[in-house]
């Protein structure tokens, strides 16, 4: 009898059980994303009637910080984990509606600049983070999964490198922890510096779509800042993502040739696959905004709509950083990461500052 | 039996990544939105 006789997969559960699954964990984002509304709303009036001096915080960081502590204290139950991990699904739904308040142009003008600064920092980043990674001599195809996790996309890179390069889930699972545990750090940091260096929404704005590793927090890094930044750091986030296939893709082809990894067959299948869709959804809800498929007052609709789904990524961000966990994965990854994360930041940031100059922003 | 018969070639169902999902969910929201469905979104 041939060896390989598959089984049949048990599905534990129907389509409509997996839907309801769902649906506690989508209402507890939805709760904490609301609430850290109201807090933006209330607290500073609130604290104005009171004669309080209370710094205005706005509903991103409110969200996130309400998630951290839940995450952190009492932790998220196992009724709500199915429906908190859709924050991706409402992130990149969000990244598609806010195509509406893009012009064809602005991205054609804005994309080809950002489309060079990306593939500076790309190759940067890959290139210091295998040397680094070399210098404390951890693993290669940890090496690996680290350089594409913080010169592409985080979590969504490293996943898609990790079944390219037959990687191990330890490693993967480090990489994931160091650029998640950075990508917090990033949120709280980014600002703090664009503010102290008194930079443009502009600038700063592609500076957090460029450093910022993970695709929810360099939205949520660029939001903090101001709607503009926001904006823009999704838009420099999304010219980043795109590129996820073309890296994956030569990564698995030298683990290949080194034999530590299965040959690349169909190529075009290969990119394809790996392409972020969601980048072509904006690019689509942006060229029908572009020829006025839509009315003023319905892309102020469509932006609003963006603006609830990115609410409930925010609050997941929140939710899904433990930092316990994190810990649990050991220094070395981290470091290493830390400081490719820090010499990357600065690395991109005089790029755009030079940019900045170049172009007159 | 033969080994033909004995194989059994799992197929496994068509299904959209949670990036396609995204896509297909945020353009019927703005078809919705473009056909009236929805006048006015709060923020």
């Amino acid at each position: 009898m041939a060896d390989a006789v598959a089984v049949p997969q048990i599905q534990p559960f129907s389509p409509a059980l997996r839907f309801l699954r769902v649906i506690p964990g989508v209402l507890l984002l939805a709760a904490i994303g609301y609430a850290g509304k109201l807090l933006e709303q209330n607290l500073g009036a609130y604290a104005k009637l009171h004669h309080w001096v209370f710094p205005n915080i706005e509903y991103v960081l409110w969200a996130i910080l309400l998630g951290l502590l839940i995450s952190n204290t009492i932790g998220v139950p196992e009724i709500f984990r199915t429906g908190v991990a859709t924050y991706e699904f409402w992130l990149k739904a969000g990244i598609v509606l806010l195509g509406s308040r893009f012009l064809l142009g602005d991205i054609l003008k804005l994309g080809g600049v950002s489309l060079l600064l990306v593939a500076i920092e790309i190759m940067g980043a890959i290139a210091f983070m295998t040397f680094l990674g070399r210098v404390f001599h951890l693993k290669p195809k940890l090496i690996t999964l680290l350089a594409v996790g913080s010169a592409v996309c985080g979590v969504s890179a490293i996943i898609a490198t990790k079944g390219a390069i037959d990687a191990d889930d330890e490693d993967s699972s480090f990489s994931i922890a160091a650029i998640l545990a950075l990508g917090a750090f990033a949120l709280f940091t980014f600002p703090l510096i664009g503010h102290a260096l008194h930079l443009g929404d502009r600038a700063y704005g592609i500076w957090a779509g460029l450093a910022v590793d993970n695709t929810a927090e360099a939205t949520a890094a660029g939001a903090l800042y101001s709607d503009a930044a926001g904006k823009l750091a999704v838009l420099v986030k999304s010219t980043r993502n795109a590129m996820i296939g073309f890296v994956v893709l030569a990564y698995a082809i030298y683990w290949a040739s080194q034999g530590q990894a299965k040959a690349v067959g169909n190529k075009a299948a290969f990119l394809w696959q790996k392409f972020p869709k969601f980048v072509l959804g904006f690019l689509l809800i942006s060229v029908l905004a572009t020829y006025q498929f839509f009315s003023k007052d319905q892309v102020g609709a469509l932006a609003n709509l963006s603006r609830w789904a990115f609410l409930l990524t925010f609050a997941g961000v929140g939710l899904r950083t433990n930092f316990r966990d994190m810990r649990k994965q050991g220094l070395r990854p981290f470091v290493v990461g830390a400081i490719g994360e820090v010499v990357i930041a600065g690395f991109t940031l005089a790029l755009v500052v030079g940019a900045g100059k170049l172009l007159g922003w | 039996m033969s080994t033909e018969e004995s194989e059994v070639q799992l197929k496994k169902p068509w299904r959209l990544s949670l990036d396609s999902w995204a896509v297909v969910v945020a353009l019927l929201a703005a078809l919705l939105v473009r056909a009236g469905a929805f006048k006015h979104i709060p923020w």
